[in-house]
């Protein structure tokens, strides 16, 4: 009986140590790449990407670096 | 903070200041998702001379939207010219369509000249902005053009705010 016990006791936390783990976040770019084609010199123009958040868990955007 | 299910808009903005020819940049987003950064690419063929594209020509090339006074300027009409040989459909890619519409027409004949007109909407007429549209013709290259929108607001009342503001500090 008590090895029973004993043997549950270590399914259930391994299915919680497998849940936390398997809880990410993770992004996805819906369109990663857009092409303006010709523009002139001296303009500013823009583009709106979309992020999605995809993963098990909340997304946090930390920064964003000019490339 | 993105709740998982959800969605958010990335704007990027890229000045051409004085480049020449194709440019491409690649800004990068860190996340909690860890590495490696995952990155969104913008390329560009920025252009000296616009008045002298092919297959078409735009007139203007830049639409200047701004508004020094009270008096209400919230469109302004653009030409689009077919220097080539070929018959030409044109084709709306992106736009900033919360800031304006574009109404444009789909067809451009050779040595045709056809009009569009840009409209601010009513949400952004008080404020200022850089936006662009970008249009893409049916010619082997797929050859794609974007216009830059701009739009400054300095009205009298602002002016004054301004002076208000100032005078607090």
């Amino acid at each position: 009986m008590k090895t029973l016990k004993q043997l549950f006791l270590i399914l259930i936390s391994v299915l919680v140590f497998a849940g936390i783990a398997a809880s990410a976040p993770r992004l996805t770019i819906a369109e990663s790449s857009f092409n303006f084609g010709f523009v002139p010199q001296h303009s500013k123009i823009s583009h709106d990407f979309w992020l999605l958040s995809t993963g098990d868990d909340e997304l946090k955007i930390l920064k964003v670096v000019p490339g | 903070m993105l709740p998982v299910g959800d969605s958010a808009k990335l704007e990027i903005i890229f000045d051409t200041k004085t480049y020449k020819s194709k440019v491409s940049k690649k800004p990068k987003i860190q996340t909690n998702e860890g590495p490696p950064d995952k990155r969104v690419t913008i390329t560009a063929t920025i252009t000296p001379r616009p008045d002298s594209t092919y297959p078409i020509r735009i007139v203007p090339y830049k639409v200047d939207l701004s508004q020094f006074s009270d008096k209400v300027i919230d469109k302004a009409e653009f030409v689009i010219t077919n220097v080539s040989e070929e018959p030409l459909d044109i084709s709306m890619i992106a736009f900033a369509q919360d800031y304006f519409s574009v109404e444009l027409p789909d067809k451009v004949k050779p040595g045709e000249t056809v009009s569009g007109i840009i409209k601010i909407n009513d949400d952004y007429l008080a404020k200022s902005f850089n936006k662009s549209f970008t249009i893409e013709l049916s010619d082997p290259q797929s050859s794609r053009f974007t216009v830059p929108i701009k739009r400054t607001i300095r009205t009298p009342g602002n002016q004054d705010r301004v002076k208000i503001i100032k005078k607090g500090k």
